[in-house]
């Protein structure tokens, strides 16, 4: 067959990307590769999932229809194969399920550092930690960080203590904690990524050609200029409110320090100095220019330029400052989490990404993946490639040369994506990467790889892609709105689509209101007015945060009575007052002191369930409560207050009955981390959120983040407010280089600081221009969601000038617009198959015809087994401390080796014996103390009866199943054969220190005894009372009787 | 070629227990006991043991008599039957010589195995290297090996035969670390040695029952013994299906590879859900209809993250379950007890001395060693969180030394101490053991589960006590460490409770004879389990060594589900449920067995496999489960001037705070929060002010020295030496502060402000609207010039603030704040939030006269900012319309008037009502008292 060759695919939204994916599998396998030999590595298991069952279901039904066989034959470009072929490829492709290198991205690389923990520094096998598990791990390592500080800090702690200042200096110093966590949230991703100081607030890195604002940043010289800036200003020519406009500058210049705000008299100036940078030969104050003279002139600029440099020292610092916090941080946390092998995806890339990694041949130091991972791969199948961060890229970058590079042509790289849709770059997604590699491969050899692109729409009707078109087709209303590169950069990928399913016709509008109760309300009348639900139409409503969709969720629940679902994370353990009352009793129960988690449950019914209980004091409730989670965990403890609790809630509450077991999940969850401990417990709650599952018949409110990847035949967006299109993501600047490494990383002070610096400027102009491609990018996904319908409602842009979407919009559709048929829903018809009822598996009839049930188990005789009810703490005794209750074992043992006992003159022999197999010398001891005993001397003593030794038994007395080990019983018989009577020993090994602790092991022992007597009555064949029963105390050499030979039935049960 | 082997076949078309019971018992007449003693059988699961001897015992009863049973062991265990010669080395000591090994041998001799060096070859790196180098070696023992075996049994032509040279190098050093304690390694225990074992028991006859999956080291073992004993294998199988079978009842790969299972439709037995909860909701609602006799059912799991929601869901339905595999050690309360004194023996800091002290044993213990003054629980709990909030002491000393004005806590902190002292006195693990003997003292435990934890631990005590001596260089910590891990690795099932429903693994479902099976989670990965890519055992190299491969485990797991199909399919019922995603809505996919068919059948089969499912649970609107219902009776007899804040912010807050003292604790507080900051530098300046040497004083140098030397006192007092991190950060903050504090009161006495009073209390009558006021002014300060005083309150919030600003604010367009705070200013609506300062002026008008005036002394973040800010109202205008207020507020909490509430967003709620409202304030409260 032909060699499959490179491609790269750029496919618009809804163009048959999966499609094409699922084509190029089939088409490698009817080439001949080897399933487990094609890696297609998605960026979600939920992908990586509809993927493997497309490819699948794709065969089946080549595999069982003669057209489809054909088509799909054609397809791959296997004309000649038939339905058969097609079975072959299906089976060979179920076969190797388990060995198919089919997922995300992340699990592949998880795969590899499994299979190399010591190539790579870990020491064995490590645990992933997911979001919370990672939140617990920061807190504990921020806890030892705080905790040992002692009588004085050590020299870690101390430059930790001056990182800290300087990196908040003029912002939050008192509290650590608070600060430290934010610090983390927005940078530990940074340092990590940029371990290198000299990035960090490196002037040296930023203006490489030295930069002109620090000559005069010190104070006395930014002092010194405002003086002769002062005497130099030609005041009289100044009209009254331009003088006024200097008096304030110069009256508030002084207050001023850096990283403080800029007084605005003085941001005023400094703006308008900065504006004629960098000659400042005049300065326009209150609307009319002012000529400089030279000395006023030179001053202002210094004095400016002092004022930017002062700030920009300042910044520079604190980066240094926030670089040797997070170094403090994650050094601890290195030791604390990572070496000990807890890693995040995040890490466990960073460890693979210094490292070479190799299909075919080991090169030096390289690591050699076909052998451990069990899979040679020959074809890659990258999916979504707008999000693959340069750091994926990279590690997958020589296995992918090798690819490329082969000389056969039998291997092959295929990715496929569409940079319209790249709304992961603060993931790192890394879009630039598509066309890239492309113009890498294709520099060294043209033609390397192939590009096709896909701009037919198999999802959306012609409605919606017109409205696509026009908004974001609209090449000069962008470039009106956007900044030029950013336009040309989206006009240049983007195609006109084109709808593949003219039938589905459809409709598209723009609708406004006037807040946002008037766009909730609207989303509510669309879906009152399609009646899209009772049609068996998909239906999502769109937004921007989680917070918005949970809210409006509800709101259409609640308000519309729509089975509204919100795909948002749901605060479970938070956002309901069953949840919040049962975290107050475990906050009760462990902190007692808490006044007002215990005011809280008595203002609740479970007050009553407390009273009921018989916990309705701190001190009850604390000994019950902190004892159930000490034993039994969260997840028992929580599920039996619940049961206690819920005959207080109304019969119909199902929304509380969930939220409970909700509680329950997460507390099961929390248990698997091992801790006991209600605060931490109480803090995971209220960061564990709770997806509701995908369903059918639902509204699906989600972000368009989540909605990516999805089709829905009506949807509605109503929540495309906010602000202009090119703000800058908030956090450090960092600036990278091509090859994306991290040149300098900076706190950037106002933009009034920054605006006349090239270097800065040249960076904020680049972080907005890319914000707002992403910003595109989420609106393109949002408006390809739609089958049939879209409903876009906005608040009017009016002559607001913010370039945000309601001006995009207005730009381009002008104030209202729609197209298609307003009615399109009436056409639609309610499909004939109804919705798919919960099954439920069908009980055996047991009255007729099945067989008959097993006999139920026999419960276990519950006399229980040796030493129950004996005192916990003997396990510990100090006396046993030699050998525990392994020293009773070997007691045991010892004396079950030992048959008749002729005279005390074999007993050396015996010690000689166990002495000679290694048993402990306690335990020789004391069994050689019983066999001395003149008290036990009987036992030993030969008699021409049957001796039975450590023999266990099993039978059912009273209907219970009883199974034990009797020690030593003597069985003595009739001539016949018959058992005339019968004695059972019992060794009891416990430590007896006086006559009560005798009487009471006796009375622990009865039953015990009682059981085994009955036992040995019933295989003897003997009636009870011709058994006897003995308890052998060996460490006292005593015998305690107890009933048989003769004592009567009764008595014995009153034992 | 074996001898002495015979196979028999017990149909499957009937259940195997009751066969398996009677065919043991053939030669038995029935006149006595049934004496199977010189049996050995071998089962593959300590449930299908359980439930052998459980039928025998049946079996005999039938006839009115009793077993003998016979030695019912697992294959495995028959390895580690002792094998003679010098002792084998314990769990512990395995891992202890390993540990030493990678510890110390030098790494850039093994460069294959070590390419690079860890970071830090600390203690815990090598104990979990060691951890994997066990794992290692229990796996290759599957097959007797070794890592010296695997370089040569794997054959040439490999890529890590160097890296497996080096690794056996390593094993030979860890037999030497073993050899030089007496010790040696299982694995390497010789295998003659335990052949006379079986001899020692007296075994005549030895049954392979009806386990498909043995290692084959223990068929290596049995082989020997074909020439004393019978030797006998008992396939659960027709006999015409001998073929798929090997000489030891072993399903052959080759053989069940392609061979069609589930036969028929399968669409009847299989039902593809979307999710676990999905899968448990249709079990349960079987289940639920109820009359079904106990016994006609039973439920297997063969995916384990199924397992905790069936086994919920379950329970939630009102029926018991029993999980036979049972919960590791770790999840037990014994566990945490002694968790939490390792934490406390490897470092006594604070939290360790919580979460000690949390535990109910040591609260027992701490009750009886206070016999006779009754131990109050939760007053010393609550004196324990109220100290550490106070001081916040890093570790137990330091708690101990800051504990003065909490007796019971005291009382705890020495007995933790106490309890510390004795855990770590002696070795480790007599020590310990001395001071669980104290702890447990006295304690009758009825509970097995608590029992057997404390059981299994002291067993595992011993062990540690037998190896104690030979690793002596180990410290305690890293004892608790090896230790606490074992034991939390264990894994312990309760007695089953009386007509619970089991919930059986895959692999004891051969042995249950319930003629209605459902069994859950059948997704592929789970069963058959695969296992792709390893760091030292690959399928391939698997292969080689003949360890369990994926074939192995698949011809197995086919074989399985065929039996269980076949013992149900004329009389029974078996129901496969299976799920589309996983427990954390991670897509999985059908078991590879289901896929098991005929070619023809294929395509319809995936389709129907592979279809999209999605659960059909729409969440159902959100409802409040009930109003809160707040005692309305709570009494307030007065109130402090701070209060009147509260009560023009949120009356009903005002009530729940002061009326019902609604207060909490934070037990994670790292730092000081804003009230300890403040009462920090109060108090520094509070010993300066008060010292008569300084009133007059205008030296900024001398008060700064002053007031920091203050500082370090008050300080000092309160959070003793050894500071933590945040504190060290804080003081600093706070010195920055005093410091320029200093400049800002000399420049105050420079013009002329000496000091009166300092800290001076409202006259005990004072009252507003009949309501007592308490309260307390920082200073009071009278012009040496005009004789005029102020008073002053020193404010030490992050921002400067002006008086007026702190006391008012504009009213909003919808202003929610009650009627009673709002009032008009010069054609203004303005609200009042504030009424110290016109309340202390009130106050000191007696004694000082009515025209004093008032100011804040603010100490900002920002130390440029520090300023003393008078409140400038010459006509007295402002100061009427607040007394004004005063006495609305006053009447209105005289005549308990606490409602409406205001509405505040949540972000806006204090910590002390987090998690009390949702959804509006007023909404959530069932208000019963004076609107
Ligand atoms: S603040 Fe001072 S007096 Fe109060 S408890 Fe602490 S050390 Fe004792």
């Amino acid at each position: 067959m032909n060699p499959p060759g490179h491609v790269m695919i750029l496919a618009s939204a809804g163009s048959g990307k999966t499609y094409a994916l699922t084509d190029r599998f089939v088409a490698l396998l009817a080439a001949g590769a080897a399933p487990e030999r094609i890696a297609a590595l998605t960026f979600t298991r939920k992908a990586a999932g509809e993927f493997f069952d497309e490819i699948l279901r794709k065969l089946a039904r080549a595999a069982a229809d003669d057209a489809a066989a054909r088509r799909l034959a054609a397809d791959v470009g296997a004309p000649a194969f038939t339905r058969g072929d097609f079975r072959r490829l299906l089976r060979a492709v179920t076969g190797s399920m388990h060995r198919l290198q089919l997922g995300t991205l992340d699990s592949f690389f998880g795969r590899i550092v499994r299979a190399f923990p010591l190539e790579l520094g870990l020491g064995g096998d490590f645990e992933l930690l997911e979001e919370s598990a990672a939140r617990r791990e920061r807190r504990r390592v921020l806890r030892a960080m705080f905790g040992h500080a002692g009588g004085r800090p050590d020299a870690a702690q101390q430059d930790f203590i001056e990182a800290f200042k300087r990196a908040t200096f003029g912002r939050e110093e008192k509290r650590l904690g608070d600060t430290l966590d934010r610090f983390i949230d927005e940078f530990a991703e940074a340092y990590l990524e940029a371990p290198d100081a000299e990035a960090w607030g490196g002037a040296g890195r930023i203006w490489p050609a030295g930069a002109p604002w620090f000559e005069h940043a010190a104070p006395r010289a930014r002092a010194a200029a405002a003086a002769a800036l002062h005497a130099a200003l030609p005041w009289a020519e100044l009209n009254e409110k331009q003088r006024e406009r200097w008096d304030r500058f110069f009256a508030e210049l002084p207050a001023w320090s850096p990283g403080a705000e800029l007084p605005k008299p003085v941001g005023y100036i400094l703006g308008n100095a900065l504006a004629e940078w960098p000659v400042v030969a005049e300065v326009r104050v209150e609307r009319k220019k002012l000529a400089l003279p030279p000395a006023a002139s030179a001053a202002l600029r210094r004095l400016a330029g002092g004022l930017v440099g002062a700030e920009l020292v300042r910044r520079l610092e604190m980066t240094h400052g926030v670089f040797a916090v997070l170094r403090g941080y994650d050094r601890a946390y290195d030791r604390m989490v990572r070496r000990t092998g807890r890693l995040t995806f995040a890490d466990v890339q960073r460890l693979l990404r210094p490292v070479a990694l190799t299909g075919a041949t080991p090169d030096e130091g390289a690591l050699f993946l076909d052998w451990r991972l069990d899979a040679r791969v020959e074809h890659w199948l990258l999916d979504e490639f707008q999000d693959t961060s340069f750091g994926q890229w990279k590690i997958l970058r020589n296995l992918i040369d090798e690819a490329v590079q082969d000389a056969t042509g039998a291997r092959s790289f295929f990715y496929v994506g569409d940079v319209k849709q790249a709304i992961f770059t603060w993931r790192e997604g890394d879009p630039r990467l598509f066309r890239e590699i492309f113009d890498h491969y294709n520099a060294a050899a043209p033609g390397t790889i192939r590009e096709q692109r896909l701009d037919r729409s198999w999802r959306s009707g012609p409605a919606v892609v017109e409205m696509v078109n026009r908004v974001l087709g609209g090449a000069q209303a962008l470039q009106a709105l956007l900044p030029e590169e950013v336009a040309a950069r989206w006009n240049r990928e983007w195609r006109p689509h084109e709808s593949a399913r003219p039938e589905l016709g459809g409709f598209a509008g723009l609708g406004h209101a006037d807040d946002e109760t008037g766009r909730w309300a609207a989303t509510r009348r669309v879906l009152e007015e399609t009646q899209a639900l009772g049609r068996g139409l998909s239906v999502a409503v769109l937004v921007q945060k989680n917070a918005t969709a949970a809210a409006l969720a509800d709101f259409l629940r609640r308000e519309g009575g729509f089975p509204a679902v919100a795909e948002s994370d749901l605060h479970v353990g938070t956002d309901n007052p069953l949840a919040g009352a049962l975290l107050a009793l475990l906050r009760v129960a462990a902190h007692p002191g808490d006044a007002a988690a215990w005011a809280q449950v008595r203002m609740t019914p479970i007050a009553r369930v407390l009273a009921a209980e018989g916990c309705d004091t701190r001190d009850a409730l604390v000994q019950r409560v902190l004892g159930e989670v000490h034993t039994d965990g969260f997840e028992l403890t929580l599920e039996a207050w619940v049961r206690r609790i819920e005959p207080m809630l109304a019969v119909d509450d199902a929304f509380s009955r969930l939220r409970a077991r909700q509680l329950i999940e997460a507390a099961r969850s929390f248990d698997e981390t091992g801790s006991r401990e209600v605060a931490e417990f109480a803090a995971f709650v209220a960061r564990h959120t709770v997806r509701e599952a995908d369903t059918v018949g639902v509204v699906r409110v989600m972000t368009v983040h989540k909605a990516k990847g999805l089709g829905f035949d009506l949807v509605i967006l109503p929540d495309l407010e906010g602000r202009s299109l090119t703000v800058r993501r908030r956090g450090l600047a960092m600036k990278r280089a091509a090859d994306r490494s991290v040149e300098w990383v900076l706190d950037l002070p106002a933009e009034e600081f920054f605006g006349a610096d090239p270097a800065l400027r040249a960076y904020a102009e680049a972080a907005a221009a890319e914000a707002a491609y992403e910003k595109l990018c989420l609106l393109y996904v949002a408006m390809t969601r739609a089958k049939r319908a879209m409903y876009v409602v906005t608040e009017p842009a009016g002559t607001s000038s913010s370039r945000n979407y309601p001006r995009l919009l207005r730009d381009t559709l002008g104030e209202s617009w729609s197209s298609g048929d307003p009615q399109w829903f009436k056409t639609v018809v309610a499909p004939a198959v109804p919705p798919v009822s919960p099954g439920e598996i069908p009980m055996l009839d047991h009255r007729t015809g099945s067989r008959a049930p097993r006999r139920p188990a026999r419960a276990a005789s519950t006399w229980g087994g040796p030493g129950r009810g004996q005192q916990l703490a003997q396990l510990f005794a100090p006396r046993s401390a030699d050998g525990g209750p392994g020293l009773g074992r070997a007691v045991h043992a010892l004396l079950a080796q030992v048959g008749w006992l002729a005279g005390r003159a074999e007993i050396p022999a015996w010690i000689a014996a166990w002495r000679e197999q290694g048993a402990p010398e306690a335990a020789v001891g004391a069994a050689a103390a019983c066999l001395q005993a003149p008290d036990l001397a009987e036992i030993w003593r030969p008699c021409d009866g049957e001796l039975w030794r450590e023999r266990a038994f099993e039978l059912v007395l009273d209907g219970a199943w009883v199974s034990g080990v009797v020690d030593r019983v003597i069985v003595e018989r009739e001539a016949d054969g018959r058992a005339r009577r019968a004695t059972v020993f019992d060794f009891k090994t416990d430590a007896l220190p006086d006559e009560t602790e005798v009487a009471a092991a006796v009375a622990r022992h009865a039953a015990q005894l009682l059981v085994y007597r009955r036992a040995v009555a019933r295989l003897t064949g003997l009636g009870e009372s011709a058994v006897k029963g003995e308890l052998v105390f060996t460490r006292l050499a005593r015998r305690v009787p107890a009933g048989g030979w003769g004592v009567t039935q009764t008595e014995v049960s009153d034992l | 070629m074996r001898t002495g082997i015979t196979r028999h076949f017990l149909p499957w078309d009937r259940p195997l227990l009751p066969q398996a019971a009677a065919w043991l018992a053939a030669a038995w007449s029935g006149g006595g006991p049934l004496d199977l003693g010189a049996t050995l059988v071998i089962v593959p699961t300590r449930q299908s043991g359980r439930r052998l001897r459980e039928g025998l015992a049946e079996l005999a009863a039938g006839r009115g008599q009793g077993v003998f049973p016979p030695q019912v062991v697992l294959a495995e265990e028959l390895l580690a039957w002792p094998a003679g010669g010098s002792p084998v080395a314990s769990r512990l000591e395995e891992q202890l010589a390993w540990i030493e090994v990678l510890r110390t041998v030098r790494l850039d001799e093994f460069r294959e195995v070590f390419p690079v060096d860890p970071v830090e070859r600390d203690f815990s790196w090598a104990a979990r290297l060691a951890r994997q180098m066990l794992r290692l070696q229990r796996t290759l023992a599957e097959n007797s090996l070794r890592m010296g075996d695997v370089a040569t049994v794997a054959g040439g032509d490999w890529p890590e035969a160097g890296r497996w040279r080096q690794l056996a190098a390593l094993e030979r050093d860890y037999d030497r670390a073993l050899a030089s304690r007496g010790r040696r390694d299982p694995g390497a225990a010789g295998r003659a040695t335990r052949v006379d074992e079986l001899r020692r028991r007296g075994v005549t006859r030895v049954v392979l029952l009806a386990t498909p999956d043995p290692p084959a080291s223990a068929l290596r073992l049995l082989e020997p013994l074909t020439h004393d004993v019978t030797v006998e294998v008992v396939v659960f199988a027709p006999a015409d299906a001998a073929a798929l079978f090997d000489g030891w009842g072993r399903p052959l790969a080759e053989a069940w590879a392609g061979r069609p299972l589930l036969t028929g439709d399968e669409r009847q037995h299989v039902q593809l859900c979307a999710d676990p909860v999905e899968q448990a909701e249709r079990v349960v609602a079987g289940v639920r209809r109820g009359g079904i006799p106990e016994g006609a059912l039973a439920i297997g799991v063969a995916d384990a993250e199924v397992t905790p929601v069936m086994e919920r869901r379950l329970r939630e339905a009102g029926v018991a379950v029993f999980n036979p595999e049972g919960r590791a050690r770790r999840r037990g309360g014994f566990y945490h007890l002694l968790a939490a004194l390792g934490a406390l023996v490897r470092e006594p800091d604070f939290a360790a001395v919580a979460a000690v002290a949390r535990c109910p044993d040591f609260l027992r213990w701490l009750a009886r060693r206070q016999a006779g003054a009754g131990l109050a629980v939760a007053e010393t709990l609550a004196q324990l969180d109220a100290l550490h909030a106070r001081h916040l002491p890093a570790t137990l000393e330091a708690a101990g030394a800051l504990a003065g004005g909490f007796p019971a806590a005291r009382a705890l902190l020495d007995a933790v101490a106490d309890l510390r002292s004795g855990l770590t006195a002696g070795a480790f693990p007599a020590g310990p053991a001395r001071a669980l003997h104290g702890l447990l003292a006295d304690r009758h435990e009825d509970d097995d589960t608590v029992r057997a934890d404390a059981t299994a631990w002291s067993e595992l005590r011993a062990e540690a006590a037998a190896a104690a001596p030979a690793f002596p260089e180990l410290e305690p910590a890293a004892w608790w460490e090896i230790t606490l891990a074992l034991f939390g690795e264990e894994t312990r099932a309760g007695p089953k409770p009386a007509g619970a429903v089991e919930l059986l693994g895959w692999l004891e479902l051969l042995w249950e004879d319930a003629p209605h099976l459902v069994v859950a989670g059948l997704n592929d990965g789970r069963v058959p389990e695969a296992v792709a890519g390893d760091a030292f055992l690959p399928e391939a190299l698997r292969e080689r060594l003949g360890l369990r491969t994926n074939a192995a485990r698949f011809a197995r797991d086919a074989y399985l589900l065929a039996a269980v199909a076949a013992a149900r399919a004329t009389t029974g019922r078996l129901d496969l449920l299976l799920g589309k995603v996983s427990a954390a809505g991670d897509p999985v996919r059908p078991s590879r067995l289901l896929l098991q068919c005929d070619d023809a059948e294929l395509p319809a089969r995936v389709q129907w496999l592979f279809r999209d499912v999605e659960a059909v649970r729409p969440g159902p609107p959100w409802r409040r489960a009930w109003p809160l219902t707040p005692a309305t009776d709570a009494p307030i007899p007065g109130m402090s001037v701070t209060a009147f804040r509260d009560y023009l912010r949120c009356p009903f807050r005002f009530y729940l705070r002061h009326g019902l003292k609604m207060e909490t604790v934070d037990p994670e507080k790292t730092e000081l929060d804003e009230a300890d900051f403040g009462t920090l530098l109060h108090g520094a300046l509070e010993e300066v002010a008060r010292d008569p040497a300084l009133r007059a004083c205008a030296d900024a140098a001398v008060l700064r020295d002053a007031l920091l030397g203050a500082f370090e006192r008050v300080a000092r007092r309160r959070f003793g030496r050894e500071l933590t991190l945040p504190l060290i950060v804080q003081f600093e903050s706070a010195r920055q502060r005093l410091a320029r504090a200093a400049e800002v009161l000399a420049e105050q006495r420079a013009l002329g402000w000496v000091v009166e009073q300092v800290e001076w209390k409202f006259p005990a009558n004072f009252a507003v609207a009949g309501l007592a006021i308490r309260g307390r002014i920082d200073r009071i300060e009278r012009h040496a010039g005009t004789g005029r005083v102020r008073v002053i309150d020193f404010k030490t919030a992050d921002k400067p603030v002006h008086p007026r600003d702190a006391h008012c604010r504009r009213a909003r367009r919808e202003e929610a704040a009650p009627a009673l705070a709002r009032f008009e200013w010069q054609g203004e609506s303005l609200v009042w939030t504030d009424l110290q300062l016109p309340l202390y002026l009130e106050a000191v008008a007696a004694e000082f006269g009515a025209d004093a005036t008032a100011g804040y002394f603010n100490l900002p973040k920002a130390v440029g900012e520090t300023a003393v800010w008078e409140w400038v109202d010459e006509a007295g205008e402002w100061r009427a319309a607040a007394r004004r207020c005063a006495e609305a507020v006053a009447a209105a909490v005289a005549a308990r008037t606490f409602w409406p509430p205001v509405e505040l967003a949540p972000e806006h709620e204090a910590e002390r009502f987090a998690g009390l409202f949702h959804r509006g304030t007023a909404a959530s409260v069932d208000w019963r008292g004076v609107p």
